[in-house]
């Protein structure tokens, strides 16, 4: 009988495996087979190889959609790192005793669900009289992710030693030097994590164009979904691949800017 | 006057506690002055007071006699060499050499709107200066470009050995060359390109150093900077520093807690303990002639004993008479002796030595050995290139000006107390038992009805003041401060050769001296007990008068 004799760290991995090959691999392969295949009218899988989807993928209107999306996507993070940016460096000044009690009015507001807050969102413009568009969809989704460009700044900046600072004070630098020299440059690990954590999941969120443009904007979230409802699950699948592929493409970029990756997502709280 | 810094009555708070108290000093221009003192004496904190860092609660900074009250960091002509260095991580050596250079200003004459000429302070790369160049017609002309956009024409060989011309960028170059004699200076030629986090400690301090003394500052504030390095490395690094004083030429303010260091590298040192300065002197007058007891403890080993001087250039303790250079002092006054290790001259046979003892233990220093001799119940500390074994009767003489003679601080405890109730007394914020009848003069107190009686009138003595003194040896300490009404924390210990004298602070902020045969550590919490019987009335001031 052969005995189980060396039980190694390596076999706890195991069931991470398990999970991530069920929960992981196998969907993208079912999504790259969805992608590459013909439609099956029942929404199961044909094993019909085409580049069909992708076709319609890049008509013109959804084109612009997505450019739509990315634009929507790019303006949200930079609105976020505006505003973000300042709260985190007066959040992370030591002095100020009522950081904490601000980060936690910044977090509350994320233990609320998601749809619920966008919802109560979309009631507020509605009771003000404010006309749903691009401006409310905006604002929502700087709303919804400001807490993630915060955090990871936060972060970043709090982790600066002190000394560095009256360091650069003591060779003849003023508070603005001090900041643009030896501040901002140690933050760039938090402000790319913030600008990842933003980006990311704004160009493909559905529920905040739809709620709160009164369904007038539609992003390549809606689209996908609005495929998903058709049962056209081929191209929606094709736009996934797509989407995947531009964060995957701006993530490098993003990556490349960072010389110090081992603090990457590490300001997720 | 030629003092570059001066410190009057400065004083540092921090809420209710004060770090510094009231300090004067004057530091001469081109010292090398050491702050020397234990953890939390005060000495960081006046630093970065003259550093800028923090700012006085009372009292002022004078830098060349003027006060430099609120003038921030980035504005005072001193640079730091902190003790965890605050290199730039994100900026190579070069760079964190260069940032200072690069925000240097310069003042320039300028004229404001009204047409009245003042002195602007530009920065240096933004400086005006005169570049002769050649106009498209080839005539060669001369005009006003900023210093970062001045350059000259060097002619090169290029690899094919054809010669050619370049132009070098004259601020660049002039930022170049500080950063490299820097490094030169602090031994670390070509190290420009390194990444800081790569470096070791002694590397990193270096650059420390070289990125405060680029700057030319007129004083260079040094917190501790050898505190992270081994002992080897250390050491090599005082000279390398002493050696950089002498060729810079300019002030230096070091602070340190290690005694050895201050004694190796100062011009003078400073010696400061609960935000007090207790002595200023140079390292040999501080070694010599210690102020008191604690100086000559904390300054180097030594023997610290109760003695007794009978009269001028006479003085008894370890039960003889020894003869001394020290006068002044009134008949029969206590104080304490110090005698350096070194200075007791060791004999084996006894004949003509001033004290025997015997050797009861030897321990190889190197250079010499260290041996604990027992006389007439006294354990002295010897220092002496020969060795005499464990067990043999030696004889010991020590020369008239080796002994050195202090007042003492305190010679007794003495409190302002109050009677909390007939038979008890509020000393430091706790009660004690006392005896009453001792303590007044012609009361009377009955210990079964606890009723107080003066001049036949029974009265209360609650709330009455009086002046009470305990013995150093009176004092008794407990391990469990909940056996005793009063805890406080070993603050310092003297051996005095029989006992230790232990100084202890009370959680009110009061400190008691006693007299223990007992080794504690600095630090520990302990209860502070005292007989009723030990408490001895003192006459106060005011029922003198």
């Amino acid at each position: 009988m052969k005995k189980f004799k060396t039980f190694t760290r390596k076999y706890l991995c195991l069931p991470y495996g398990i999970f991530m090959f069920v929960f992981i691999v196998m969907p993208l392969i079912i999504l790259l087979m969805y992608a590459f295949s013909v439609k099956d009218g029942t929404g199961g899988l044909s094993f019909e190889f085409t580049f069909s989807n992708f076709a319609s993928v890049f008509k013109s209107d959804n084109l612009a959609m997505l450019g739509r999306s990315l634009l929507i996507g790019l303006i949200t993070t930079l609105i976020c790192l505006v505003i973000g940016y300042p709260v985190a460096y007066l959040l992370a000044d030591k002095k100020l005793r009522f950081g904490p009690t601000i980060v936690m009015l910044f977090m509350i507001p994320m233990w609320v669900n998601f749809l619920l807050r966008t919802l109560a969102t979309k009631a507020m413009f509605e009771f003000i009289g404010i006309e749903m568009g691009m401006g409310t969809v905006i604002f929502g989704m700087v709303y919804n992710y400001l807490p993630f460009m915060i955090m990871p700044i936060y972060t970043t900046i709090s982790k600066i030693d002190y000394s560095l600072v009256e360091g650069a004070a003591d060779l003849g630098a003023n508070a603005l030097v001090t900041f643009r020299k030896v501040i901002f440059p140690l933050s760039v690990p938090g402000v790319l994590s913030g600008i990842t954590m933003v980006f990311t999941p704004t160009i493909t969120t559905f529920a905040i164009s739809k709620l709160l443009s009164g369904s007038k904007i539609s992003l390549i979230g809606d689209y996908i979904d609005l495929q998903v409802e058709y049962m056209n699950y081929n191209v929606a699948a094709a736009i996934s691949l797509v989407i995947v592929l531009i964060v995957g493409i701006s993530m490098l970029i993003v990556n490349k800017y960072d010389k110090d990756s081992s603090t990457m997502g590490g300001g997720l709280w | 006057m030629n003092s570059i810094i001066e410190l009057k009555n400065l004083t540092k708070k921090f809420g209710d506690k004060v770090v510094v108290d009231k300090i004067n000093l004057a530091i001469k221009k081109g010292d090398f002055v050491t702050l020397l003192g234990p953890s939390g004496c005060g000495k960081t904190t006046t630093l970065r007071m003259i550093a800028g860092l923090d700012y006085p609660s009372e009292g002022e900074v004078l830098f060349n006699g003027s006060d430099m009250a609120g003038l921030p960091p980035h504005k005072r002509a001193v640079n730091t060499v902190f003790q965890k260095y605050a290199l730039f991580p994100h900026l190579n050596v070069f760079e964190n050499i260069a940032f200072g250079l690069r925000l240097k200003t310069v003042e320039v004459e300028a004229v404001d709107r009204k047409g009245v000429a003042y002195l602007k302070k530009i920065k240096l790369s933004d400086m005006l200066v005169e570049q002769a160049y050649t106009d498209r017609k080839g005539n060669e002309k001369v005009k006003t470009v900023k210093f970062k956009n001045q350059y000259k024409i060097e002619e090169y060989v290029d690899k094919k050995g054809r010669s050619k011309k370049r132009k070098v960028w004259l601020y660049d170059k002039y930022i170049t060359d500080k950063v490299k004699r820097a490094l030169k200076i602090v031994g670390l030629t070509d190290y420009e390109n390194r990444d800081v986090n790569s470096l070791s400690g002694g590397q990193q301090q270096r650059v420390a150093i070289a990125r405060a003394i680029v700057n030319e500052p007129q004083v260079l504030l040094l917190d501790e900077p050898l505190g992270a390095l081994d002992l080897k490395m250390r050491q090599e690094m005082q000279l390398e520093l002493k050696e950089m004083h002498r060729n810079l030429g300019i002030t230096f303010i070091y602070v340190t807690h290690d005694q050895e260091e201050a004694l190796t590298m100062s011009d003078s040192v400073v010696v400061m303990r609960d935000g007090k300065i207790l002595q200023v002197g140079s390292p040999i007058d501080i070694y010599n002639e210690p102020i008191n007891s604690y100086v000559a403890d904390f300054i180097g080993e030594s023997n610290i004993l109760n003695g007794v001087m009978l009269e001028d250039y006479s003085v008894s303790f370890i039960s003889h008479t020894f003869e001394c250079v020290d006068k002044g002092f009134a008949p029969n006054q206590n104080v304490d002796v110090v005698i350096r290790p070194e200075d007791w001259l060791v004999s084996s046979d006894a004949e003509g030595a001033q004290i025997t003892g015997v050797i009861t233990s030897s321990l190889f220093r190197g250079v010499h050995y260290e041996m604990e001799c027992l006389s007439n119940g006294y354990t002295l500390i010897i220092h002496n290139v020969d060795e005499y074994p464990i067990g043999s009767t030696v004889g010991l003489s020590v020369a008239p000006d080796d002994i050195h003679i202090m007042r003492k601080e305190k010679e007794f405890n003495s409190f302002k107390a109050v009677f909390a109730s007939n038979n008890t007394i509020q000393i430091c914020g706790a009660d004690f038992e006392c005896n009453p009848s001792s303590l007044i003069e012609g009361l009377s107190y009955d210990t079964d009805s606890e009723e107080a009686t003066l001049d036949g009138e029974v009265i209360s003595l609650k709330g009455r003041e009086i002046d009470v003194r305990v013995d150093f040896d009176k004092i008794e300490i407990e391990d469990d401060e909940n056996n005793a009404p009063l805890a406080g924390n070993i603050e310092s210990m003297i051996y005095n050769g029989k006992s230790y004298v232990v100084s202890i602070m009370t959680d009110v902020g009061d400190v008691i001296l006693a007299d223990t045969e007992y080794l504690w550590d600095k630090g520990d919490r302990i209860g502070v007990k005292i007989a009723p019987k030990d408490f001895i009335a003192q006459r106060s001031e005011n029922e003198e008068v």
